[in-house]
């Protein structure tokens, strides 16, 4: 996750929280550090992560679970950018058809969204991070953008795009009120935790041995 | 065996999020460049599972917004494009990037080697 943290300029880092129960502590993490955004990965049972994404100290917050997470580190993606250069966001027309998705590109606007003003920004553009929602995810690429034609470096430019990562897919759970924490406004129907879907294939394995047993 | 099915509480509670979203909104009066924000006038609605198709979808979006940021950057007198001549700190660093570049001349290499 130290991918986000070299694509955000504007991001401070801090250390591990170590209780997963005080959450309520994060808010005032935040406001000691001058945050008034914050992203927590919350790692459990050692094959789970959970990201919250939240405004402090007032909320909303977001929490969802993050899937297919692919590295800057992997080979397979061939791009580049600068280091702290800004961003372009773009989102689909889909975050505008439902009242949470409006909310949740609001709160993505102002975390990934680098204000012009950060210290380390560059001052030009040349990636696009991409947000997407399909099948009640959201989608996440980050893309070079380049200018040039590699085949003919001294044709006209053309714009091209060139994966850069990370890439993850993330299935909203629940959007709260608080900053970590308050009352519920949106919980997903779908979604179904990944313990109760491992339960579920444990016990159907279980069945099968049952069956073949009696 | 009458197992009672668990229903989820589905909380949609539209009203509220709205609220929210009004009391975070950014000031529309701000100027693009603030946020650099595109939306995609069209859903992506591709197959899950089709893994090319949905990149491509991905891709797509992305072309697309890339182009429209470079036209309202341009109306913003907003510097967009690199000169050639600036060099800055990459997020991947030089090293990563040439162990890439082994990698794409290796597969190219095999290929060659198996036609």
């Amino acid at each position: 996750m130290n991918d986000l943290e070299a694509l955000l300029p504007h991001v401070k880092k801090d250390a591990k929280l170590d209780s997963k129960n005080h959450l309520n502590l994060l808010p005032e993490l935040a406001d000691l550090n001058n945050c008034n955004n914050a992203l927590y990965f919350e790692a459990r049972r050692h094959e789970d992560l959970y990201l919250w994404a939240a405004k402090t100290p007032n909320g909303p917050s977001i929490k969802m679970h993050v899937q297919n997470v692919h590295t800057m580190d992997e080979l397979k993606m061939t791009g580049n950018c600068l280091k702290g250069s800004r961003g372009i966001l773009s989102f689909d027309k889909a975050f505008d058809e439902s009242e949470w998705g409006r909310l949740t590109k609001e709160v993505f606007t102002h975390i990934f969204g680098v204000p012009p003003q950060a210290r380390k920004a560059k001052p030009f553009v040349d990636h696009v991070l991409t947000f997407s929602l399909l099948d009640n995810k959201i989608w996440f690429r980050n893309f070079q953008i380049v200018e040039k034609d590699p085949l003919q470096p001294n044709g006209p430019p053309q714009t091209s795009l060139v994966e850069i990562g990370p890439r993850f897919v993330l299935t909203p759970i629940r959007i709260f009120e608080g900053a970590f924490g308050g009352a519920t406004v949106y919980s997903n129907p779908e979604f179904v935790s990944p313990a109760a879907v491992r339960s579920a294939l444990n016990k159907e394995r279980g069945n099968r041995y049952k069956s073949r047993k009696f | 065996e009458d197992a009672v099915a668990q229903q989820k509480v589905e909380i949609d509670n539209a009203i509220a999020m709205e609220r929210i979203r009004e009391t975070i909104r950014l000031d529309p009066s701000l100027p693009w460049t603030e946020t650099l924000v595109v939306s995609y006038p069209e859903t992506v609605d591709v197959d899950v599972d089709d893994d090319l198709n949905r990149e491509l979808a991905f891709y797509k979006q992305a072309l697309h917004c890339a182009k429209e940021a470079k036209t309202l950057a341009a109306k913003h007198n907003f510097p967009f494009t690199r000169p050639a001549d600036y060099f800055a700190e990459m997020v991947k660093s030089d090293a990563h990037m040439e162990r890439i570049r082994q990698r794409l001349l290796d597969e190219s290499a095999t290929i060659k080697r198996s036609d």
